[in-house]
C-alpha cells in the first residue's frame, strides 16, 4: 500500500533528507534509522489538535514504579496540557510483580493521577507480566474482558484489544468475527507482543503473526501498537500496515535496537518514549515523545483503503 | 467451550475412533460445538478413554471451583484493586481448602500425562519448534519446584503460549488456562491464581 508519511510544509526539506533513511535508501550499513540522543532530527511534525478529531496517547511496559515511570508519567500530563489526549491505550506489561492493592497505586494511580483526576480514560490489554483479573480493575475499563473492541468517541475509529499471550483458537475466531462486522474506516489494534521489533532480547513474534497478520490484511487494519520490547520502534510499513513498538513506558532496555535493522522505519533506545495520536477523517498524525519532552519521531499515515475501494479507484 | 479436542492433538496422538473423540467432548459439562471431524485420523480407544477422563477431572475442578465462586463475594467489572486481590485470595483459598491433600496427577492422568508429552514432542519436532520454544522460554525460568494447588509465583509472568501450541492441546474452560512454568506445563486457575495441576519436563528437550 501507499499509505504513510506525508509532511507539513516546514519539515519537507530535512524530511526529504531523513525520509531516504526511513525507506532504506541510503546508508546501507550503520545505524541510520536509529535516533541517537544528540542526533539533530528534523523538525517534528505538529499535531494538528482540530476540533473533532479522535485524540489518544499510546503506553507500554511501563508499571513499575520507577523514577522513570513517573518522569514519563510527568511528561504526559504536560502534553495532555496542550494536547487533551481522551484515551490512552495500554500494550500491556501494566504492573510489574507484584500485584497488591498498593502496588496499583504507586505503579499506575500515582504517576497517571493528574490523568485520571482529567477524566483520561486508559483502555488496557494485557501483557505477560499481568494477572487476568486486571481485567475488572475500573481504570483499566476492559469490562471484564480479556479482550475487546470499542469505537473511539470520535471519527470513524475502531479499537481492538487483544491477549496476546494467550491467543486460543476461541480468541482468533473472535477477532476475526469483529474485524470482518466491524464498519469502521479506521480499524486499529493494540495488544503486547509485536509482530514485528527489531528487539535483539525478544523481537518479532512470528507465530502470532502468521496467525493475526492474516485477519489484519484481509479486514483492513492499518495501525497496530505493540510493546514487550523496551524500546520505541516505528516499523516500515509492511503489507500496507504500520507497526509500532511502544514498550519504554517504564522500563529501557538500551542498545536493544537492532541499528542494522531492516524493518525500522526510527527507533529510540536510549530514553523512554509514549507516542500521542490523533485521526482526523483519513489520516492518523503521530508525535513519539521522550521523557525529557523531545519529538523523537513524528508522521501522517493514511488509512488502508478496503480493497474493494482500492479497485473502483483502478477503474 | 470445550471442543475437547483439536484435530491437531487427534492426528497427534493418531489412531482410534472419532466417536471416541466426541465422548470426550461429551465428557465437558461446558461442551461446545467442535469442528466438523472430516478425515481425521482416530483416537486409540485407550487415548480416547484418557482424554476423556482428563476432560472428566478437568470439569470436576471446575465445579469445585464455581462452587468457591459462589461462595465468594462477586466481583463488579469495575472493581478497586482490593476487591480484586480479596475476591481472588478468598476464592483460592476455598478451591485449596476443597482440595486439601491434592497431589501431582490428580488431573493429569499418567495416561493424559503421556499423550500430552507425546503431542508437545510432535509440534516442537515440526519445523517451526525451535520458534515455539523461544517463545516459551522467552521470560521464562529454568526451573522452580512446584506443588498442586499452589498460587502461583507472583515474580514469574506468565509464558507465552503460541497459537499452535494451544491448538494442539484439548481446550479449557474458561476458567483454566495452560502455561509453562520452566519445562512445566501447568494448568492454571486464572481467577483463582492458583496451581490445579502441573506435568513435569512437558516442553521437549534441554
Amino acid at each position: 500500500m501507499k499509505t504513510l508519511m506525508r509532511l507539513t510544509l516546514p519539515g519537507l526539506v530535512l524530511f526529504l533528507l531523513s525520509s531516504a533513511c526511513m525507506t532504506g535508501l541510503s546508508r546501507p550499513s550503520g545505524p541510520a534509522t536509529v535516533v541517537s540522543p544528540d542526533s539533530k532530527a528534523e523538525p517534528p511534525i505538529q499535531m494538528p489538535n482540530r476540533e473533532g478529531s479522535f485524540k489518544f496517547a499510546v503506553l507500554g511496559d511501563f508499571g513499575t514504579a520507577s523514577r522513570w515511570q513517573y518522569e514519563l508519567g510527568a511528561q504526559m500530563v504536560k502534553t495532555h496540557k496542550t494536547f487533551p489526549f481522551e484515551i490512552v491505550l495500554m500494550v500491556g506489561d501494566n504492573i510489574y510483580g507484584t500485584e497488591r492493592p498498593q502496588d496499583y497505586v504507586t505503579k499506575f494511580e500515582k504517576p497517571y493521577k493528574a490523568l485520571l483526576d482529567a477524566k483520561v480514560k486508559f483502555q488496557a490489554a494485557l501483557g505477560n507480566h499481568d494477572d487476568p483479573n486486571q481485567r475488572f480493575y475500573k481504570h483499566f475499563n476492559m469490562d471484564g474482558k480479556r479482550y475487546y473492541s470499542f469505537k473511539a468517541p470520535k471519527q470513524n475509529v475502531r479499537l481492538v484489544a487483544l491477549e496476546s499471550t494467550y491467543p486460543q483458537p476461541e480468541q482468533i475466531a473472535w477477532v476475526e468475527k469483529e474485524l470482518k462486522e466491524s464498519t469502521e474506516d479506521w480499524k486499529i489494534m493494540f495488544f503486547h507482543h509485536p509482530l514485528y521489533s527489531s528487539g535483539g532480547r525478544h523481537g518479532s513474534d512470528i507465530q502470532l503473526r502468521e496467525t493475526l497478520e492474516p485477519l489484519f490484511l484481509q479486514h483492513n487494519v492499518s495501525v497496530v501498537f505493540a510493546g514487550h520490547d523496551h524500546f520505541y520502534e516505528r516499523i516500515k510499513p509492511q503489507k500496507g500496515i504500520v507497526h509500532f513498538v511502544a514498550g519504554s513506558g517504564g522500563k529501557l532496555v538500551p542498545g536493544d535496537l537492532d541499528p542494522r535493522s531492516p524493518l525500522t522505519a526510527r527507533g529510540v533506545d536510549w530514553d523512554y518514549v509514549f507516542l500521542i495520536g490523533e485521526v482526523f477523517e483519513d489520516q492518523l498524525t503521530f508525535n513519539a515523545i521522550s521523557r525529557t519532552g523531545q519529538v523523537v519521531d513524528s508522521g501522517i499515515i493514511s488509512r488502508r483503503q478496503p480493497e474493494a475501494k482500492k479497485a473502483e479507484s483502478n477503474d | 467451550m470445550n471442543q475437547a479436542l483439536s484435530s491437531k492433538l487427534i492426528q497427534a496422538v493418531g489412531v482410534a475412533s472419532l466417536a471416541a473423540s466426541v465422548s470426550a467432548s461429551a465428557a465437558s459439562q461446558t461442551a461446545r460445538s467442535a469442528p466438523a471431524p472430516t478425515a481425521t485420523p482416530q483416537l486409540s480407544s485407550s487415548d480416547a478413554a484418557a482424554v476423556a477422563e482428563f476432560m472428566k477431572r478437568v470439569n470436576d475442578y471446575v465445579a469445585i471451583h464455581v462452587d468457591a465462586e459462589k461462595a465468594s463475594p462477586k466481583l463488579p467489572v469495575e472493581a478497586t484493586p482490593l476487591q480484586i486481590d480479596q475476591t481472588q485470595r478468598s476464592l483460592a483459598t476455598r478451591i485449596q481448602s476443597a482440595r486439601a491433600g491434592a497431589r501431582r496427577g490428580d488431573i493429569f492422568s499418567p495416561e493424559m500425562t503421556a499423550i500430552i508429552r507425546r503431542v508437545l514432542n510432535r509440534v516442537f519436532s515440526g519445523p517451526d519448534g525451535t520458534q515455539l520454544r523461544s517463545s516459551i522460554m522467552d521470560e521464562n525460568v529454568e526451573y522452580i519446584a512446584l506443588k498442586a494447588n499452589q498460587r502461583y509465583p507472583d515474580a514469574y509472568p506468565r509464558t507465552t503460549m503460541p497459537p499452535d501450541v494451544l491448538k494442539a492441546l484439548p481446550e479449557l474452560p474458561e476458567e483454566m488456562e495452560y502455561r509453562f512454568i520452566g519445562r512445566q506445563l501447568i494448568l492454571l486457575d486464572q481467577h483463582a491464581h492458583i496451581i490445579p495441576d502441573f506435568i513435569p519436563d512437558a516442553l521437549p528437550g534441554k
